[in-house]
């Protein structure tokens, strides 16, 4: 620290409550940021550390409304009393999803926003827009139209829009959250190259492993609303509490050890390579429009009783509109999908869903019911069956995922992780054979999504479950098959050890492989499969 | 579901036109149009539209579906209304005049009677001009409209930056919720839900859109409010606005504005002040049925 | 350390129109206009411009929820994207029809104090009749006015088929997007 200039930002014993709550939402926050840095902010949901960047940027107090304590400085100056279009050009913030944060309809107008609002003459505007798009080197997107970018994409046009506005500080909220590796990976050297051209970062995050690849200058744990720890990588590994955030495999293979650990064991059937598949891809091509491109090129694929599939690949490649053909949401444009024997295009996608339930990403999209008890009764009512049997499927499904407090709760008014609940217990009613789930993880935090797929995979009655995901270290220790999927064509598929096998591959595929992976791989020869790192530490002697 | 605008640069010579001096245009061919029932003043509208829409350079493929639109709106309108019942004409067209068949005619071995006078028929006719003259300034706006300008268009013709603004950001949004509202319909039909398949009444229909619209209402609500912080967080609101996209007149636009605006005169002018606002019918049309 | 209270206690106003309410509006008009385009197969043809649309319960539930210019803002921009989508041109007076059937009920807004409670219910409801009879009101009297049609003509062939189904939307959907809207409001403490 010099005492000549005064840094870019200071939080001295920040508090703050909102005004319907109780309890404060953060308590004595106390940190700086340097030019140039970047601080990894970690912590569960729920942590407080929305709450804080919130402080930072303004909307806080000029949106939502509380008692705030303490100070917050920039450059030496407290933001009491600066306006929100003040503080925008020191403070810069990236909001967790970019579909929200993108304004403009093409590239070059949502960069241009904030100058926009500023009153910029549009000269100037357009030499900054550029500059911003160079910085990132996407000035090739400059042209295109927003929604139709990719998601990796999509993070650095949201990027460039907060750049184009020269802050000096940046506030990043869980910017990984929808990015497959390669994408993630790309968006954090990005981070990094612009730390080290003098701005500083606040990086908010859970996936903290990845994040360690960058070397952040100082990392923080945050939990109820409190600094836990703050220092240097090496001492958050040794403090932060490895449940609730995601840390390097060997660190938590080293501090799970002697402690107690209860393996997710499979609830489906045992698997037989002789039995009649359940469904059945041949040759499936698709486009979704006549003159368009193909998207799916010639998918073979055999799911049977006992699997518990991983569909792997990064963002575009197929992955979802593979599982929509087995549906019958899409019908594939040459060969076909076989269910149970009867082929999709013979049948109607409510027929399916008695053999197949499909979990979609976000429960938001489909809860419309005015309790969650008439949410669980939509799928088998539409089903046909009888009210005695819709009853005892609801009273099933939501003991499975323990809500049955939640009943007649509307489904709306539940949190987040309650509301994914509600929503696969909703496909759980009408007792189909096999489960799909699409990301089944989004949204969530480390914590929640472990004891997530922990239930699920327990919960007995299908005969196959299926998941799509881009994370790797999900595929490898959730499922017993896994497929991997680039180009709308299937690359390889076995079982997690013989799909794994090969970094360089992992790599073309825009997989990237994790440090579990690699542990598992060198512990092979004594486990015979692949495992969690606390379930690893329980072997390694 | 993928949203595909209209929309394409065609290089014609409406393409050229500032879309101020082409919304200014078609305003005052919608009022000049509809302050006349004069045939001759509305033969005169009706060509000026048709040259208009021709500068255009439209082709019948893109067109298709609007103009299969107001076909449907013009058979109701004319032939239903104003030929076959009479009502479509009753407002301007008094009871009575002269029959086309005065005496009936035969049809399938019948004899029928058909109240359509010669009158009403020119009405028809008319009319037609008058729709269509609408029809074809108006239909063309968004195939030859970019979505990025609606809002500086609105803004430069004197709406309030905020009110222009939620114009283009509607913009924005139509295709994320037009693939949201795809997501919830493959969601709900995973479910069992079909939309076609209701039983009882007509409430039970209507109640049946709630699985479909009530997940992507709510949804598009509650991402407003991190739609709104992120407008905020750059400043929004706080001062004058500036657009990126350009307009700038040129001679030409003023050319345009002022021969709209010659054109609205000058059919006010005869309407009101030399008295060809009403409805009549030229001699030469009762001699075609005599 | 000192505390210090940072509430500016915004009053509900009528006729505000923050960011916030920018995003409201805009969200509501294409949201309006992707269910429009979205149920055009379900197009009664004959029935002159009138659709079965099941859209038009927006513009009246973001009244409600939002207030008047959101809902006018919903119904009138709503129609003239859903017309730009389905490539029909501009019917500058049905999109000001539209747009009164959500400004309407936005004035009764203040009047809405619980989403889920009987009484709101049925304020919401009265003024869902009022709002489609003035919007489609208005849009048939001006039919008249532009193609020379006659009272009887406009009231059976343009007001009523308008002004029944529209009603009839409304008054089935608006209770259930009130009751789902009560649910977020409770869950964000908004």
């Amino acid at each position: 620290m010099t005492d000549s200039l005064p840094l870019p930002l200071v939080i001295r014993d920040l508090g703050f409550r909102y005004n319907s709550r109780t309890t404060p939402a953060i308590e004595d926050i106390n940190l700086h940021l340097e030019p140039g840095q970047i601080v990894l902010l970690a912590g569960s949901s729920g942590c407080g550390k929305t709450t804080l960047m919130c402080c930072v940027n303004g909307l806080i107090p000029h949106t939502y409304q509380g008692y705030m304590q303490g100070e917050i400085e920039l450059y030496g100056k407290s933001i009491k009393g600066m306006g929100l279009a003040e503080i925008s050009k020191h403070v810069g913030t990236l909001l967790q999803d970019p579909e929200r944060q993108i304004l403009g309809t093409y590239v070059i107008n949502e960069v241009c926003f904030g100058l926009e609002s500023q009153g910029m003459p549009r000269e100037e505007m357009i030499q900054k827009a550029e500059k911003a798009l160079e910085r990132l080197h996407i000035t090739h997107l400059k042209d295109k139209e927003t929604h139709y970018t990719s998601g990796g994409e999509k993070q650095k046009v949201a990027l460039a829009g907060v750049l184009a506005m020269e802050p000096n500080i940046l506030l990043l909220d869980e910017p990984l959250a929808s990015l497959d590796p390669a994408s993630a990976r790309e968006a954090l050297l990005a981070f990094r190259e612009l730390a080290d051209e003098g701005l500083s970062i606040l990086l908010v995050e859970h996936r903290v492993e990845d994040v360690l690849e960058i070397n952040p200058e100082k990392v923080i744990y945050m939990d109820n609303g409190r600094v836990v720890y703050q220092g240097d990588v090496k001492g958050l590994l040794e403090t932060a509490d490895y449940t609730r955030i995601k840390l390097p495999a060997q660190t938590v293979m080293r501090r799970a050890k002697g402690k107690p650990f209860e393996e997710c064991c499979f609830a489906v059937p045992a698997f037989d390579p002789q039995s009649e598949p359940l469904v059945s891809f041949q040759d499936v091509c698709f486009r979704y429009k006549e003159d368009g491109p193909e998207v799916l090129h010639g998918i073979n694929l055999d799911i049977r009783a006992g699997e518990v599939i991983a569909i792997l690949g990064h963002n575009g490649s197929g992955k979802t509109t593979t599982v929509k053909q087995a549906l019958g949401l899409l019908k594939p444009t040459s060969g076909q999908v076989l269910l149970e024997g009867v082929e999709t295009r013979k049948t109607t996608v409510a027929n399916v869903a008695k053999t197949i339930g499909y979990v979609f990403q976000s429960p938001s999209q489909m809860l419309f019911a005015p309790t969650v008890r008439e949410e669980l009764a939509f799928g088998p009512e539409n089903l046909g069956m009888d009210k005695e049997t819709v009853s005892q499927n609801v009273d099933w499904a939501i003991e499975t995922v323990h809500l049955e407090h939640e009943l007649p709760m509307p489904p709306l008014a539940l949190s987040f992780g309650q509301q994914k609940r509600v929503s696969i217990a909703s496909v759980l009613s009408m007792k189909s054979r096999i489960l799909m789930m699409d990301e089944p993880t989004s949204g969530q935090d480390y914590w929640n999504y472990q004891s997530f797929m922990n239930t699920i995979l327990q919960t007995p009655g299908f005969d196959a479950i299926l998941f799509i995901t881009h994370d790797l270290d999900l595929a490898l220790t959730y499922a017993n098959r896994v497929v991997v999927l680039y180009g709308g064509q299937v690359m390889a598929d076995g079982s997690p050890y013989e799909v794994f096998a090969d970094d360089e591959q992992l790599r073309q595929w825009r997989l990237l492989p994790t440090s579990l992976l690699k542990l598992n791989r060198e512990m092979y020869a004594q486990t015979g499969q692949f495992l969690r790192a606390e379930a690893l530490s329980q072997l390694a002697g | 579901m993928l949203v595909a605008w209209n929309y394409r640069y065609r290089n014609s010579l409406i393409d050229r036109i500032d879309p101020r001096a082409r919304l200014i245009f078609s305003f005052a061919v919608l009022i000049a149009a509809t302050s006349t029932w004069n045939s001759l003043l509305l033969a005169i509208i009706f060509m000026i539209s048709i040259l208009w829409y021709a500068a255009a350079k439209l082709s019948w493929k893109d067109t298709k579906r609007g103009w299969m639109m107001i076909s449907i709106l013009l058979f109701t309108m004319i032939v239903v209304n104003t030929i076959i019942t009479g009502g479509g004409a009753g407002g301007v067209v008094p009871e009575g005049g002269q029959l086309v068949w005065p005496d009936g005619f035969n049809l399938f071995g019948r004899h029928l009677t058909f109240g359509l006078t010669v009158e009403r028929l020119w009405f028809a006719v008319a009319q037609l001009m008058r729709i269509l003259s609408i029809s074809l300034v108006f239909i063309m706006i968004p195939y030859t409209m970019d979505s990025r300008a609606y809002g500086v268009t609105f803004r430069k013709l004197g709406l309030p930056d905020r009110l222009a603004y939620t114009m283009e950001l509607s913009f924005r949004f139509i295709p994320t919720l037009a693939r949201n509202f795809q997501v919830t319909l493959d969601a709900q039909r995973a479910r069992g839900f079909e939309l076609d398949s209701v039983k009882g009444g007509i409430f039970n229909k209507i109640k049946r859109i709630a699985p479909l619209i009530i997940p992507v209402t709510m949804n598009a609500i509650v991402s407003s409010e991190d739609i709104a912080n992120a407008m905020d967080l750059r400043g929004f609101g706080q001062q004058k606005r500036t657009w990126l996209y350009e307009l700038k007149y040129h001679w030409w636009d003023y050319a345009v504005i002022a021969f709209a605006v010659i054109m609205l005169g000058g059919v006010l002018f005869l309407a009101f002040g030399r008295g060809m606002r009403l409805f009549h019918v030229p001699q030469w049309w009762y001699g075609l049925f005599n | 350390m000192y505390s210090n209270e940072v509430s500016k206690q915004e009053k509900k106003s009528l006729w505000r129109f923050g960011t916030k309410e920018v995003v409201y509006a805009a969200i509501g008009a294409a949201l309006y206009a992707v269910v429009t385009w979205a149920f055009n197969v379900w197009q009664i043809p004959g029935a002159g411009n009138v659709g079965v649309r099941p859209a038009v319960v927006l513009p009246m539930f973001f009244g409600i929820a939002f207030g008047p210019i959101v809902g006018f803002i919903t119904g009138f921009v709503g129609n003239i994207l859903a017309d730009l989508l389905s490539g029909y041109g501009f019917w500058v007076w049905w999109d000001l029809g539209n747009g009164i059937m959500g400004l309407i009920p936005g004035l009764f807004s203040v009047l809405i104090t619980n989403y889920k409670s009987g009484g709101s219910i049925l304020r919401a409801e009265i003024s869902v009749v009022l709002g489609v009879l003035f919007g489609m009101g208005l849009a048939a009297v001006s039919e008249m006015w532009v193609s020379g049609a006659d009272m009887n003509t406009v009231i059976f062939g343009n007001f009523l088929p308008a002004f029944l189904t529209n009603v009839l939307w409304g008054l089935v959907l608006l209770p259930l997007l009130m009751v789902a809207y009560s649910a977020i409001v409770s869950q964000s403490g908004r």
